[in-house]
């Protein structure tokens, strides 16, 4: 599994994908950081320290990136047809699946790192210069935690969601379109915002909610962020199992 | 040798024995390889043979455990290929010329397989210098000629060191150049005692090679066995003259079937130049040319398929014409 692990990694590694996903994590982070960093300013008493939590992007716009990476590690596959080189090499579909799956959660906790510095540095930086002081008292190592998390599962939803489809532009359009706007759509259309809950984008808003759930309606309910931990967990490993399922059990001719 | 006889032996079959036991695969309708059997022996290079849509790549796919075989088995050493605890190291396969991707370099491409496989990754730059690629190993595929990329692909097979070695078509879109270094090759990895099975619809240049052919035609074998099997009884004596109605007359009378060309040669059936050259000397029939016609698996393959495939995608379609079509009794599968 070390050897598969190697091998899927250096796969990424050697194209320039990682590096622009990466960028756009980064991007995705300093941009929602700058917006937390400018409310918590505005909005803060005078002498009153801000809650760290309250500054920390929690991820979701670096998930995006992991989301197309997982979403490429099958489909490219399937396009470029290296499918049957690396089955040769690894014959066993679910240790193949297993491998890539594991792949991306390392780059994950990469781009995870990445972005939680820079989320620090750029908040401790202006707020500092602002005068305003931080407080890391209120959930900070769970929300650095549910970062990490947040980012493996999402690459391993986007992995799945590519197995399931196999065709990469269509996986491409779905995994963005669904998070970009139908993910918004769907907690403001009457009846359907009821089950918002159990999507995997209300799932994701569950587990980093920390109770806070600005801008969303009122008649929606999100999980607690324990369940929605769990559901996501859920929605990600039954995305890779039913992909792997229909995708990697058919012959590869 | 049935499927519970394989898996309850793997021990027992020899290193590089490929063994393809009652193997079928049907896709909807369509029955794409149908009851096949054939074994590939170690130390050979065997020629899989036959038209294109024959069924000889999707038989590797179901060897090499990417197709699943409706019904039947494949092995390899006694095993399938998903059971084999090193594939790279024990089997070296290419099935298509194409399975790169155009942003990775042909040095790239090779590591993440020498990754997989466990291999140090100098190993990539080993086989790159074996095919003749050492120059251009930095470059991306995508900027790979067709010659180039077959070239890749052989040098993925080689990364284990196996002693099998598996080709589809690998001659395809090679210029004149590279279909010599290929042949090079296969006697290189002869010599080497490697078990080589190349499937190739270009019989002609497959037989400049093989050791033995496996001979495919719509699913189903036609012929197995070594070329000189193979070419037992097929022996054609070409005769050319002016004037060689009396010969033709007199061969009639002693037995031996014929037909004339176009251009007004004799194709007798029979390796007995001796005999042909005294009926032509008994009936002062005047001799341009008495030779016997090299074995020519293509003109075989017509022979037992009964001229079905004229002008089916062969490297020179109808070009052959049957040799003794009245008298053919067509293989048998062995």
């Amino acid at each position: 599994m070390i050897n598969l692990i190697r091998s899927e990694v250096l796969k990424i590694r050697s194209t320039q994908v990682w590096f622009w996903m990466l960028l756009l994590a980064a991007a995705f982070t300093a941009l929602g950081t700058i917006g937390n960093v400018v409310n918590a300013i505005n909005d803060h008493d005078n002498g009153a320290p801000v809650d760290y939590y309250g500054v920390f992007t929690q991820s979701q716009g670096a998930g995006v990136a992991l989301l197309v990476l997982g979403l490429l590690g099958l489909t490219t596959e399937f396009r470029h047809k290296t499918i049957t080189p690396t089955l040769l090499a690894t014959p066993n579909r679910w240790q193949l699946l297993a491998g890539k799956a594991a792949s991306y959660a390392v780059f994950a906790v990469v781009y995870a790192l990445i972005c939680v510095a820079l989320n620090f540095a750029i908040a401790i930086i202006w707020l500092s210069a602002a005068g305003v002081p931080l407080d890391y008292g209120h959930g900070v190592p769970g929300g650095v935690g549910k970062a990490f998390a947040t980012l493996v599962l999402t690459g391993m939803f986007g992995l799945g969601l590519g197995a399931l489809l196999r065709n990469q532009a269509a996986a491409m359009v779905f995994g963005i379109v669904y998070f970009f706007i139908l993910d918004n759509v769907l907690n403001f259309v009457p009846w359907v915002r009821k089950g918002y809950a159990y999507t995997p984008g209300g799932a994701i808003k569950a587990f980093n909610s920390n109770g806070h759930l600005e801008g969303m309606p009122g008649d929606v309910h999100l999980l607690a962020p324990a369940a929605g931990g769990v559901l996501f967990v859920i929605w990600s490993l039954a995305l890779l199992v039913i992909g792997g399922r229909l995708s990697l059990s058919r012959d590869i001719s | 040798m049935t499927a519970s006889q394989l898996a309850a032996s793997p021990r027992e079959a020899p290193d590089g024995r490929i063994v393809v036991d009652n193997l079928t695969k049907v896709f909807g309708n369509q029955r794409a390889v149908d009851s096949l059997s054939f074994t590939v022996e170690p130390g050979s290079v065997t020629g899989f043979l036959g038209p294109n849509g024959a069924g000889k790549t999707t038989t590797l796919r179901m060897l090499l455990g990417l197709v699943r075989p409706t019904s039947g088995i494949a092995t390899i050493n006694g095993v399938s290929y998903q059971s084999l605890p090193r594939p790279l190291q024990t089997v070296g396969a290419t099935l298509e010329a194409a399975s790169f991707h155009p942003a990775h370099t042909g040095r790239q491409h090779l590591r993440i397989y020498c990754a997989a496989a466990g291999l140090p990754a100098r190993r990539a730059d080993e086989v790159l210098e074996l095919v003749g690629l050492a120059q251009v190993g930095k470059k991306k595929t995508k900027g790979y000629s067709m010659g180039m990329r077959q070239r890749l692909g052989l040098a993925g097979t080689l990364l284990g060191d196996p002693r099998v070695l598996i080709l589809d078509e690998p001659a395809n879109g090679l210029d004149p150049e590279g279909i010599r270094w290929l042949r090079g090759f296969f006697r290189h990895l002869a010599g080497e005692g490697r078990t080589v099975l190349v499937s190739s619809h270009q019989l002609a240049e497959v037989q400049e090679v093989a050791d033995r052919a496996v001979i495919l035609n719509r699913g189903k074998l036609v012929r197995a066995g070594t070329l000189g099997e193979l070419s037992a009884g097929t022996a054609v004596t070409v005769v050319r003259g002016p004037a060689l109605g009396p010969l033709q007359q007199a061969l009639a009378g002693a037995g031996f079937g014929g037909t004339t060309e176009p251009d007004g040669a004799l194709r007798v059936r029979t390796d007995q130049l001796g005999h042909v050259g005294h009926l032509a000397f008994v009936h002062n029939v005047e001799l341009h040319e008495l030779r016997l016609e090299e074995f020519d698996l293509e003109r075989l393959f017509f022979s037992l398929t009964e001229g079905e495939h004229r002008g089916a995608n062969l490297e020179q379609p109808g070009h052959f014409q049957p040799p003794f079509q009245a008298n053919q009794q067509g293989g048998g599968a062995r």
